[in-house]
């Protein structure tokens, strides 16, 4: 069996100790308890469930650190209070109202992730097609080159005042600039993963005959898909920074627009909830395209 | 099973010439295997075969049609990257299928792609992606993709040559089996290769081809007995002699090249 003295328990411990330290007329803080004991539990299901030993070891440090996050974090705040209390709020405060903000930040999030997939989904749709049609015929590459050297490199944050004077709504002006930001990573990208797509490989099409379409969609496609994805997923990064930079310019709604907005109330607890919300949902939503990258280049060994 | 004739045939990269003025006709059914140095143009050679890139002069014709492009009337091995890595041996098999004959059903495609696969000692593999194949066994699907097609030529380049001695030996006997079943019917074989006795061993027609430029230095007929069973041949005085004259002629055109002046450059070309 491991040692039972690792890291996580001893943090997991004091924790627990600290939060259970008796002290007049204070609640047991459920919240920070609950949390630290699904995280333990499942750190303990990983542990049993999986073979990797790096894996395994890996869920106990992490564990570890967000122990003593929240260790440093309560007894900063709650135990001796040697923080502004206003611009660090108390971690069971933080959590309670996390639960209650969560029904009002779900209905942002919806908004926000209309914006984000709509601009995200329609860059991919134009964008891929596009680039595995300019990398793959010469003619086109050498036409669109130069657009892409200059157009490319323009931070598509710029865009976002003029984007929002130009077009008739919020929505569409955010839109367009995730769609502008997401495009080029994912058009560059697409042109070069076909350049890099081995001769080889393209001989062995070619001496099948494969008509252009066929060919694209068997051979050109899968072949860029390792850089396709590399580009895919900057451009999902650039589109979340985008999102949260309109609506912190613009919006009235969005989750975005919940943290500025109660920023400028100076509600630093809800601002807080509303970072970890978002944390919340970038983890998720990486998690989910991590395993879809790597269903997509399952044949890479 | 098509006649394939070369006349004359040169071929330039940009101001380099690779292949000059090579000229030999391939009879229907002949195996024919072209032997060089690296570097000499055999696979280049191969390329314009297969309609992968054009003469600068002279005529290649198959079966009396000058080539004018890739075509399913050629199966290509090449020595790697035969395969698509991202789609299954099956799949692999199933898309040249569909290719070379439209309009069956899938059923049909994946039960003649398993049946290939069979062919080839792979039955077990039609769910498996080339990565996760020994270069053998991949070397095995490719050879059941090239012979899916039923085209009469079939085009290799070294496709054996990244292989250990014994997996090769059991390719080469693969080779000759499939080649030899339908007596009759024979695909015309350009195989490519560096190695004198495996040369000898598959071929009815040897091409030698010398260093710059790549020119024919040499055609030699291989008239020993089939089946070739290697213990039995390699003690025969006819195999010896052969080596001989092929070692010699491959050496000639070697020494000559040194002799010249032409130094091996430092990135290893012309070794
Ligand atoms: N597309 C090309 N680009 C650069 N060099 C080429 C190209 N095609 C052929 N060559 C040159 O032609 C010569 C013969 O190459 P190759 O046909 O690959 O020889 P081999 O297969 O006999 O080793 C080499 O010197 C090579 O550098
Ligand atoms: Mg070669």
């Amino acid at each position: 069996m491991k040692k039972i003295a690792n890291i996580s328990n001893l943090l997991f411990i004091a924790l627990l100790t600290a939060l259970f330290w008796p002290s007049t007329g204070r609640q047991i803080p459920w919240h920070i308890l609950l949390v630290a004991v699904v995280i333990k539990a499942v750190v303990q299901i990983r542990q049993a469930t999986s073979k990797n030993n790096e894996a395994r070891q890996g869920a106990v440090d992490v564990s570890a650190i967000i122990f003593a996050a929240l260790l440093a974090w309560y007894l900063a705040t709650t135990r001796f209070v040697l923080l502004d209390t206003m611009l660090f709020p108390q971690p069971e405060a933080v959590l309670a109202l996390f639960v209650t903000e969560l029904p009002t930040m779900l209905k942002g999030l919806v908004n926000s992730l209309i914006l984000l997939v709509s601009g995200y989904l329609l860059a991919l749709a134009i964008a891929l097609p596009l680039g595995l049609l300019v990398g793959w015929r010469a003619r086109l590459f050498h036409a669109i080159n130069p657009f892409t050297k200059v157009l490319g490199p323009i931070p598509p944050i710029v865009y976002i005042p003029y984007a929002i004077a130009l077009l008739p709504t919020f929505r569409a002006a955010s839109i367009f600039v995730i769609f502008i930001g997401a495009f080029w990573p994912i058009f560059i990208n697409t042109v070069h993963g076909v350049f890099n797509i081995p001769k080889g490989l393209l001989d062995s099409a070619r001496v099948l005959n494969l008509k252009e379409r066929t060919l694209l969609a068997r051979v050109i496609l899968p072949g860029a898909m390792p850089s396709i994805c590399t580009g895919a997923t900057l451009a999902l990064v650039l589109a979340f920074i985008l999102l949260a930079a309109a609506e912190l310019i613009g919006a009235n709604s969005g989750i975005g627009w919940y943290v500025k907005n109660f920023a400028d109330y100076a509600d630093y607890q809800r601002v807080i909830v509303g970072i970890i919300f978002i944390s919340i949902v970038v983890m998720t939503i990486t998690w989910g395209t991590e395993r879809l990258e790597r269903h997509l280049l399952r044949w890479r060994n | 099973m098509y006649e394939v004739t070369l006349s004359n045939v040169d071929y330039s990269y940009s101001d380099h010439r690779v292949l000059q003025g090579i000229t030999f006709t391939a009879e229907a059914g002949d195996f024919v295997c072209l032997l060089g140095p690296s570097g000499c143009g055999k696979s280049t050679l191969l390329r314009l075969l297969a309609g992968l890139s054009f003469p600068s002069s002279g005529d290649i014709t198959l079966d009396g049609k000058r080539i004018t492009g890739p075509g399913l009337d050629r199966g290509v091995v090449f020595q790697d990257y035969s395969l698509f890595p991202w789609m299954t041996a099956g799949q692999n098999i199933v898309l040249t299928l569909e290719q070379a004959f439209p309009g069956k059903n899938k059923e049909e495609y994946r039960q003649a792609a398993a049946d290939y696969l069979e062919m080839v000692g792979l039955a077990g593999a039609y769910g498996k992606l080339p990565g996760l194949l020994s270069g053998g066994m991949r070397q095995r699907a490719a050879i059941a993709r090239a012979f899916a097609i039923n085209a009469p030529v079939l085009l290799m380049d070294e496709p054996f040559g990244a292989l250990d001695a014994i997996t090769r030996a059991r390719l080469q006997d693969l080779l000759l089996q499939l080649w030899q079943q339908r007596e009759g019917e024979r695909k015309t074989v350009f195989f490519v290769t560096h190695d004198v006795e495996e040369a000898i061993l598959l071929a009815n027609r040897i091409i030698v081809l010398g260093l710059n430029p790549g020119t024919v230095k040499g055609i030699f007929e291989v008239d020993l007995p089939r089946p070739r069973v290697r213990q039995e041949l390699y003690k025969t005085e006819a195999f010896a002699a052969l080596r001989d004259r092929l070692v010699t002629v491959l050496h000639e055109n070697i020494l000559s090249e040194l002799d010249g002046g032409q130094t091996v450059r430092s990135d290893g070309e012309g070794i």
